[in-house]
């Protein structure tokens, strides 16, 4: 039996010891996050799976456990990542300012996230949720950019007081901040109240549409290893806060007859979809390789949203299964990215390319992450948007069915440009005999969540069967699964053979490989165009405006929501200075002007 | 020993520090230190003075609530004293009253001496903040303080001729037994809390706020931010639990004159530019919302929820006012990097920072999340609606404010900040965090706070 409590004490004392270690040497401040880490990933999965994590409470006030599928699965997960990302930390620890605390925060953030999915006590778990937040708020600045840190608290706190609003009001109906117990005891127009602000938490924290503005700016800016860690892991809150709203309230909501589905459930959908695509399409534009991962996680984040919007048993595990498949491709290609940012200095593609030639290891890496991402056989990815577009087409949801697909070929358009942008293509000047594979350290985290895309997408009933429990425990049916296959609603997957099929043809490409003639590599400069002869390798770089005229279509509405985010900041803003221009004067008189003003309002009607 | 000499010992040595100059700095700081001292040694009981029984004379009320009060002004006055008091010598004197008349005026029980208290601790502040070097400002808040102390007495004149009482728990006892109309009283409770009002900084009363703390040096900003707003919070704190009836248009004036005090505080500090200015904002929304718990009848958690904040506040300005008078000016831009050579400083900065926000493992969380649920249990959910969504706002200038702070290349401001400061600030700053952790005499506090058997009447 291993003990919660006693697993997040550790993880707690192992921040602070980080930060003493980080103080003497910044290295081993940053082994000791992966130490740390390893050891709560693997007592959790470890005692988790076998069932003997020990609920009993000793030490801690006020806190309480319980062990339940649903918290277990997002937990394993986060924490995997967490333990994945950490091997990068010693190699990037030399570029913060405040080393000790990086590392203390980091592993902070994760002793946080033991607290938000063991405890079945809402105070407990919005305790655990703010100090998360606040935790990884203080790592994103130590990146690029100090606003973005700003932005990801703003949106946090929009989805953490709303979650703590919905948490009262649950306590008022229940009596009890009891997990269980409140969200089984609100009910009539209370349930829609909560069901609302639950969203937005979900929303918020997901980054889904129109919340999603400090996806970009986080993911993009924050410090090369926490972005995978904010994108796999951190956002996934969300989800579980969409669990409890979308699957555990039923606000009594007018039900749409031929969709068979509550309009609070469609709503949410269409939200969904609309994230997909406007991701999808934010994603496509951009240059910064990590702003683009940004994007497609806020696209990603409206499938699993959609997916679990649908009330159905393939549409729950197709979500769920998504979260896993999502956060392992995104965690892999997040750390390809971060590994070339930090062999090259930069993440722009604009200034990158032919990165494979020096790094082939890593470009393997982000190759297996973007199948994934793009839902393409054999990878995990495919797996889980399969499920999803069952239950979408099993709904008859047209439009969103639409939504899904358009994701799914978007994704191959955007994820494909860092892969041609970045790796393939010329080698840059600048980058030549000086670039180097990223060493060992960086490698193993990269090549086990390839190995485990790769899982994913062969064997996905090894965790179906686990999804499966938790769906049970949420109330549905499970999905039947075979040895090997996934029964849909109009057909059957089988994973394994369709790994088999894509090996013969990897098979028969390679030998066309080796029995064709060999390429030659000639110079950039070797070419001329138009008469002109090419006078600088930068013009050659064919990654900048790479999808030009799709871009055309929509650029001039790509800053619609941020404006608006924008001018309620300004709103804000002039609210202040209008009450400072009526109230902070030099004048005293005016002072006495307001105060008659309010004896004028009292006694209005008796004696004025 | 009795509490009287909270407030003679201070006035004597007042006297003494004028006639020996040389060494009226330690006067004043052994003075200081010694009633924080002596708090321990003096009984909870009510003192009558001259032998005159209550109505008739006065008397000084010494309950958990007044010792609370006490121990949080006097150990908020001593810490700002031992930082400041080499370097205000000619101070001395008014400082020692003036923590007379706080003293006094968190003691008295009656309704007129309170109004002389008020007075004292009033001028001695308009002297100290002589040295903030900015008369008009002085100026300003000299007249606006006495429009507000004289409403105090006017309303008070009016409730005399009425009850025929000065003594606050015969007031009360009158008011409630006498059968009045709720109308009649609205009238000299409207003025009287206008006259606290232009102390405690609620806005539209407050704008001598602006040029005081907005251009205020080491002393009088973490003195008047702090300790004044320890003590005129819990003043005002007892009034409107044991005296005042705020019931139909009065309650709704007071009301929104609360909420906007919160919301437009936070709305100014949001746009704001200079860190004191910020933090003279975000101190007018928070004193609002300590009100507007003293009026829900939470007493024992806005008690709490004010020392938070003073707390935070005076760590908040020492900082801040130290940085500023060895810069030159407080802008965020010329203050921007402080922390990144004054790490210690610069954590207790970020700890007092996390307590406003009322953050996990701070004080201000545990407060901040007893506050909502009372206010849920009672069903007022427009209250935590509105602390919610400005928390928000609050957090962004925040957040905003502090990473400035930490963050900057080159170039970064050179500040000293001497041992006692940093002795001083990372004390307090442990303090919010052990509050925020070790929850269970915070919460026995809040209970024997709010279950000590106040005066009938009142709006309780």
């Amino acid at each position: 039996m291993a003990s919660i409590e006693l697993l997040l004490i550790i993880a707690l004392a192992s921040g602070f010891l980080a930060y003493l270690l980080g103080r003497v040497n910044r290295v081993y401040g940053a082994i000791v996050t992966i130490v740390s880490s390893m050891f709560v990933f693997s007592s959790l999965a470890y005692f988790g799976f076998t069932d003997s994590l020990d609920t009993t409470v000793s030490i801690l006030p006020y806190v309480t456990f319980q062990v339940t599928y649903l918290g277990m699965f997002f937990a394993v997960m986060i924490t995997f990542i967490y333990a994945m990302v950490s091997f990068f930390n010693p190699m990037f620890i030399k570029d913060y300012k405040y080393p000790g605390a990086y590392s203390m925060l980091y592993i902070l953030s994760m002793a946080g996230v033991i607290g938000v999915f063991f405890t079945d006590n809402f105070m407990v778990m919005f305790f655990f949720f703010e100090f998360i937040v606040w935790t990884s708020m203080f790592l994103i600045p130590l990146g690029h950019s100090r606003k973005a840190a700003v932005s990801y608290y703003a949106f946090s706190a929009v989805g953490s007081f709303a979650l703590l609003f919905a948490i009262f009001m649950m306590r008022e109906a229940a009596g009890s901040f009891g997990i269980n117990a409140g969200l089984a005891a609100i009910s009539g127009t209370n349930a829609i109240v909560v069901f609302i602000l639950l969203i937005v938490s979900a929303f918020a924290k997901l980054g889904a549409f129109p919340l999603h503005t400090w996806l970009p700016i986080a993911h993009g800016n924050a410090p090369h290893p926490f972005s995978p860690v904010l994108s796999g892991a951190l956002v996934k809150l969300g989800a579980f806060v969409a669990v409890m709203a979308l699957i555990k309230i039923t606000p009594n909501s007018y039900v749409i007859v031929a969709l068979d589905l509550p309009l609070a459930q469609y709503l949410v959908a269409i939200f969904a979809g609309l994230s997909i695509v406007f991701g999808t399409l934010m994603a496509i534009r951009q240059d910064d390789a990590k702003k683009l991962l940004a994007y497609s996680s806020m696209s990603h984040g409206g499938y699993i949203l959609l997916a679990f919007s649908l009330g159905s048993s393939i549409g729950l595990s197709g979500g769920f299964y998504h979260i896993v498949t999502h956060a392992l491709a995104t965690g892999a290609a997040f750390l390809a990215i971060a590994a070339v940012g930090r062999q090259t200095g930069t993440t722009k593609m604009s200034e990158l390319g032919g990165v494979i030639q020096k790094m082939p290891v890593t470009y393997v890496v982000y190759l297996i992450a973007i199948i994934s991402m793009a839902g393409i056989p054999p990878m995990g990815g495919f797996i889980s948007k399969w499920l999803i577009f069952q239950a979408v087409i099993d709904k008859g949801l047209i439009l969103l069915a639409a939504a899904v697909f358009f994701g799914s070929i978007g994704s191959f358009l955007y994820v494909f440009r860092p892969l041609a942008a970045l790796f393939l293509g010329q080698e840059k000047p600048q980058f030549k005999g000086i670039l180097k594979e990223a060493p060992v350290i960086m490698l193993i985290p990269m090549i086990v969540l390839s190995g485990m895309n790769l899982v994913t997408g062969i064997f996905p009933n090894i965790f179906l069967q686990f999804i499966n429990k938790v769906i049970v425990e949420l109330g549905m049916a499970p999905v039947v699964l075979g040895t090997y296959t996934i029964q849909g609603t109009n057909g059957i997957l089988d994973p394994l053979q369709i790994t088999i099929a894509f090996g013969i043809g990897v098979v028969i490409a390679f030998i066309i490989f080796i029995l064709l003639k060999k390429s030659k590599q000639v110079g950039l400069m070797d070419t001329y165009t138009a008469g002109n002869f090419i006078y600088s390798e930068e013009l050659m770089h064919y990654s900048v405006d790479f999808y030009a005229p799709i871009e055309r279509l929509y650029e001039k509405h790509t800053t619609h929501v941020q404006d608006m985010y924008k001018s309620l900041e300004n709103k804000v803003k002039e609210f202040g200075n209008v009450v400072k221009y009526f109230f902070f004067t030099n004048k005293p008189e005016i002072t006495v002007f307001w105060i008659l003003i309010i004896i004028g309002a009292l006694l209005w009607g008796d004696l004025l | 020993m009795s509490a009287i000499l909270l407030i003679v010992i201070p006035l004597l040595a007042a006297f003494l520090s004028i006639l020996v100059k040389k060494y009226s700095a330690n006067i004043l700081l052994v003075v200081s230190f010694a009633s924080v001292v002596l708090l321990n040694y003096i009984p909870l009981e009510v003192i009558t003075i001259g032998g005159f029984a209550a109505p008739y004379g006065i008397n000084l009320i010494l309950d958990q609530y007044s010792l609370i009060a006490l121990y949080a002004v006097n150990v908020l006055f001593f810490l700002v004293v031992a930082i400041n008091c080499a370097k205000f010598k000619k101070l001395s004197s008014i400082l020692l009253v003036a923590l007379a008349g706080l003293n006094g005026m968190i003691l008295t029980g009656d309704l007129f001496n309170l109004f002389v208290f008020m007075e004292v601790s009033g001028i001695a502040a308009y002297l100290m903040t002589t040295t903030n070097q900015k008369p008009l400002a002085t100026f300003n808040y000299l007249v606006q303080g006495t429009v507000g102390s004289s409403l105090y007495l006017l309303g008070l004149i009016l409730l005399y001729a009425m009850f025929g009482t000065l003594n606050m728990q015969d007031m009360a006892f009158q008011i409630s037994s006498s059968g009045y109309h709720i109308a009649v009283t609205a009238f000299p409770f409207l003025l009287m809390f206008i006259g606290f009002g232009v102390e405690a900084k609620l806005l539209p009363f407050n704008s001598w706020v602006q040029g005081i703390l907005g251009s205020s040096n080491r002393l009088t900003g973490p003195m008047i931010a702090s300790v004044y707003a320890a003590a005129i919070g819990f003043v005002l704190g007892r009034l409107l639990t044991e005296l005042f009836v705020f019931e139909g248009t009065l309650l709704l004036i007071v009301t929104a004159i609360l909420g906007f005090s919160i919301v437009a505080g936070e709305a100014m500090a949001f746009g704001a530019k200079k860190v004191r200015e910020i933090l003279l904002f975000s101190s007018i929304a928070q004193a609002a919302l300590v009100a507007l718990v003293f009026l829900s009848g939470f007493t024992g958690l806005a008690a709490l929820l004010l020392i938070a904040n003073t707390a935070g506040k005076l760590i908040l300005f020492l900082i801040t006012n130290t940085a500023t008078d060895q810069l030159g000016n407080d802008d965020i831009s010329t203050l921007q990097g402080l922390f990144v050579n004054n790490k210690v400083v610069g954590v207790s900065f970020t700890v007092a920072v996390l307590n406003v926000l009322g953050l996990p493992m701070f004080f201000g969380f545990v407060l901040k999340m007893n506050i909502l649920l009372e206010f849920f249990q009672t069903d007022h959910l427009l209250w935590p609606a509105v602390i919610l969504i400005v928390s928000v706002v609050e957090g962004i200038y925040f957040i905003r404010l502090l990473l400035k702070l930490w963050f900057k290349e080159s170039d970064l401001p050179q500040v000293e900040f001497e041992f006692t400061l940093k002795y001083v600030v990372v004390v307090v700053a442990a303090l919010l965090i052990l509050f925020g952790v070790y929850t269970a005499p915070v919460e026995q506090a809040a209970d024997d706070l709010t279950a000590i058997q106040y005066i009938e009447g009142g709006n309780l």
